[in-house]
């Protein structure tokens, strides 16, 4: 028996300490000595490695997952807080460190939700388990009687109930069951819902910590001149400043291969300062001359000539795409359709440039930094520092607020830089990149070009299709001998090419550029989803159709389809019924057969990618040369879903991601240099040209989570240049769209 | 040099050269990192602040120019803006957040001198600061929403 029910049957364990405020002390009437086993053991459950549960009931989260402004810090702790049913404003979150134990932490692939959901299902479910059945113990009740809600724990027939802080300790004790009931999806109440940000309040105050705001004492600033062209060194630098205030000194950085280490620096010299303005002013006036590199030589127009060239022979097949006999369908003749599509290179451009902070001393090595996989960031920092592979805990990687990324902060270059640096002037060193070393050095999203070719029928259904892509493989940054595109990389809307066609032919050829390539959010999704779309809507304009009815009809008829190239992972085949879904749902959101004004066009695309479904209309016209986009509408189906909100917002984002490359985005290089530096030369979609933009999700019907952060972005420059054709009457084949 | 400045309504002093500009007086010798650096060319708007009011580019600003003037930043927003503050933050408005800042001093700088702006307003104060996660719908809504939270006199 315990002193709350020999006191006061009635008395709510919350009432009580309402009350007494000490459980102890105040349960007992004088002359009483607590028995043993009537007090409530006090400490902290730690069930797992995601969860805690402090005495005073707060819950704290662990997010080993990266924050880039896709709410993942928040989803994750929605799943847990669902689980635990847990009292949301009781919820904290907090960063975790680089930690093999975690399991991947690569943030990147928008794969978050999909490789946690049910895992950090159970670790809150383990959590409300042990509650319950402490506060059964503690009652001495039948497990069954106890149920969790809201932070407590309540035994309806004897109308008690105990606070999850004060039962933390007692549930500590007990052992972790392996297996924890999961609540039915309908009794979820934060899981498919809205959220605020965990970190808005932060942010909106000027609060949230982000890669260039953690100071550290005596820590140094330093800005590096890198060379223009990949590859190339310091030979000498001219006029080496001596007398500024606040000038530490100048670092040369040796240019690493240029391919491998993997995300190795590119070297340079490093001015080194005591605030970040004198660095940035030494870094501006330094006068460098650099070693020569092959990659001097390199030029983005002589690049995407050759892809253009590459696809008029034939390519590498990708296994098991031949379908029918395509050469024999060609050359029996009929309505023949062929485009030839091309991209630039675009640079990231996160908001915050690459920014981190690190501490070399005798001990180690500490890097905060806006990282998105501070796992594999620790271990490059061990191998880099020499580390032996069991001093690896020697490196504490935490990875800060990243303001932004799109897949350039899984390049942790930038802190391989400041970890060399402090080494080197043993103090903290933070590596600031200034927006033109961000624009100029990145691991760009490769160019590239595709060749479509078909014939139609009157009905502008495809008899025959051969699809060509040509482009830069992001494997050409990991090995020096790589170049044809990787099976993964076509796997990204080009073998996946979900459309019903007898004679069909993938082949795909591979160039090494002359700069590092690399992811950028939805990578070669970007242009075989434009080449496939853009093409799609042409066979229907032919054939004189309307594209929505056209698409529907040129999909197989549904269920699962089989792919050739490289397969999706189980239960995420590509199910055409659900593409048909997001066909039909855009259709009625966009009032698609409702007739626009005079020179106002729609555009569709769909796409399947990051085991999401999207479709996309945009209505579109010119205005003043200038294509203008007045409305945005997106259907999402991303199976389940942790937190609507953040679905659309990512949604809206895509739309406005998608526009800025499709109208504004061009990287190019000469003599080995990128010839942009700024927004005024690399601009960026503003406020007067974001449409508005209206999404649907499709309801997750129990569906396996898929990805949110990338597969909005797909669709939007097809659909742009489909409605500026339906406007206009102009194909725009190239991007970014030149009207 | 040491210059005195007013900061969010505090006299400040920092040890810096005359042509240092405002936003990295602020964030290397203030402390006061919610201003951020985007593009050093007053291209994006990450470092807007108020200057007497304004709303201007602090990377373009150098701090010998500012002399006596009002100098706000983020960080005391929330004291003259509450709603609009709230607002952004109901409304999920920040993805990564960083660009925000900039965005809100902006927005602020607006409402101060237009109580109910059309999207048209919107769009000329705007879209000096750039938003890469592409906010602008929400940012859009979130004017409109403060706006009439402010003219209904509180927190509603
Ligand atoms: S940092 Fe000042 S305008 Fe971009
Ligand atoms: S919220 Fe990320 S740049 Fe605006």
């Amino acid at each position: 028996m315990n002193a709350i029910t020999n006191l006061s049957p009635n008395l709510s364990r919350r009432g009580f300490l309402g009350i007494s405020g000490v459980f102890v002390l105040g349960a007992c009437v004088p002359g009483c000595a607590p028995t043993p086993q009537a007090k409530l053991a006090t400490g902290t459950l730690t069930p797992n490695l995601f969860l805690t549960l402090t005495p005073d009931g707060t819950v704290r989260v662990l997010s080993h997952r990266s924050e880039m402004g896709q709410g993942i810090r928040t989803a994750l702790a929605q799943i847990v807080a669902d689980e635990l049913d847990a009292d949301w404003s009781r919820v904290q979150v907090d960063q975790a460190d680089g930690d093999r134990k975690y399991g991947d932490q690569n943030t990147d692939g928008s794969r978050s939700i999909l490789l946690n959901y049910d895992r950090l299902r159970s670790a809150g479910a383990t959590a409300r388990l042990m509650l319950r059945q402490a506060a059964a113990n503690h009652w001495q009740v039948p497990l069954a009687e106890v149920a969790a809600q809201n932070h407590e724990v309540i035994h309806a027939k004897s109308d008690r109930r105990l606070g999850y802080g004060d039962l933390a300790g007692e549930a500590a004790l007990l052992p972790v069951p392996e297996q924890a009931p999961l609540k039915e999806s309908a009794e979820h109440r934060y899981i498919g819902n809205k959220a605020v940000h965990v970190d808005a309040a932060d942010i909106a105050h000027g609060k949230g910590t982000f890669g260039a705001d953690l100071t550290l004492p005596n820590m140094a600033t330093a800005v590096v001149v890198r060379c223009p062209w990949l590859g190339g060194g310091v030979k000498n630098i001219a006029n080496q400043p001596t007398d500024v205030p606040g000038l530490i000194g100048i670092e040369v950085l040796d240019p690493s291969p240029s391919a491998g280490p993997v995300f190795a620096p590119l070297g340079g010299a490093a001015v080194i300062a005591e605030d970040t303005y004198t660095a940035m002013r030494v870094a501006r006036d330094l006068q460098i001359e650099w070693t020569e590199s092959a990659n001097h030589a390199f030029d983005s127009g002589v690049l995407s000539a050759s892809l253009r060239q590459a696809l008029e022979q034939p390519g590498t097949p990708v296994p098991n795409s031949e379908k029918g006999d395509v050469d024999a369908a060609f050359a029996a003749g009929g309505t023949e359709l062929s485009a030839t599509y091309e991209t630039p290179f675009l640079a990231h451009a996160p908001m915050e440039p690459p920014v981190a902070v690190a501490n070399v001393t005798a001990e180690g090595c500490t890097v905060n930094a806006p990282l998105q996989d501070p796992q594999s960031a620790r271990g490059l920092i061990a191998s880099w520092l020499g580390y032996a592979a069991e001093e690896g805990e020697k490196v504490t990687v935490t990875p800060t607020l990243l303001g932004g990324a799109f897949g350039r902060k899984s390049k942790p270059d930038f802190a391989l830089e400041a970890v060399e640096l402090s080494k080197r002037l043993k103090r903290p060193v933070r590596v600031q990149w200034l927006r033109e070393d961000d624009i100029r050095h990145d691991y760009f999203h490769a160019a590239s070009a595709q060749r479509h070719r078909a014939i139609i029928s009157d009905r502008g259904h495809p008899a025959a299709w051969l699809q060509r892509t040509a482009f830069p493989s992001i494997t050409t940054v990991f090995a020096a001998a790589a170049n044809a595109p990787a099976e993964w990389e076509l796997e990204m809307g080009f073998s996946n090419l979900p459309y019903a066609v007898e004679n069909q032919r993938m082949e795909s050829a591979g160039i090494r550029p002359g700069v590092r390539v690399g992811w950028l959010r939805s990578v070669c999704n970007i242009f075989h989803a434009f080449s496939a779309n853009v093409f799609a809507d042409e066979m229907a304009a032919a054939a004189g159709r309307d594209a929505i009815e056209h698409r529907l009809e040129i999909l197989p008829a549904g269920g699962k389809l089989t792919v050739p190239g490289m397969q999706p992972p189980e239960g995420h085949e590509l199910d055409v019924d659900r593409l048909r879904h997001v066909i039909e749902r855009v259709r009625a959101l966009s009032e698609w057969d409702r007739p626009r004004a005079e020179g106002v066009g729609l555009g569709f695309a769909v796409h399947h990618s990051f085991r999401s479904y999207v479709a996309t209309v945009l209505e579109a016209s010119v205005a003043e040369g200038r294509p203008k986009v007045a409305n945005a509408y997106v259907v999402l189906d991303c199976g389940t879903y942790v937190n609507a909100d953040t679905c659309v917002a990512q949604m809206e984002g895509a739309v406005v991601f998608g526009l800025s490359l499709a109208l504004h985005g061009n990287i190019g290089m000469k003599e080995g240099a990128v010839v942009q530096s700024n927004f005024h030369d690399y601009p960026m979609l503003r406020m007067s040209e974001a449409p508005a933009t209206t999404v649907e999700l499709v309801p997750a019907q129990g569906r396996l989570p898929a990805g949110v952060g990338e597969p909005g972005v797909p669709p939007v420059a097809p659909a742009l240049v489909n409605a500026l054709y339906a406007a206009t009457g102009a194909r725009y084949r190239a991007l970014p769209i030149k009207v | 040099m040491a210059i005195k400045l007013n900061v969010n309504g505090r006299e400040v002093e920092a040890d810096v050269a005359p042509d240092t500009p405002l936003l990295w007086v602020l964030r290397d010798h203030l402390g006061l990192t919610g201003t951020k650096y985007g593009c050093g060319g007053g291209y994006c708007g990450a470092c807007t602040v108020h200057l007497g009011g304004a709303a201007v580019r602090s990377c373009q600003l150098p701090v010998s120019g500012v002399a006596s003037s009002a100098i706000d930043t983020i960080e005391s927003l929330a004291e003259r803006h509450p709603e609009l503050v709230d607002t952004w933050v109901q409304n999920n408005v920040a993805q990564c957040g960083y660009c925000q800042a900039g965005q809100l001093m902006s927005a602020a700088a607006l409402l101060d001198g237009n109580a109910s702006p059309t999207d048209a307003d919107i769009d000329a104060a705007m879209s000096g600061n750039i938003c890469r996660c592409g906010t602008y719908v929400r940012i859009r809504a979130s004017i409109h929403a403060a706006a009439e939270r402010r003219a209904e006199g509180g927190s509603a």
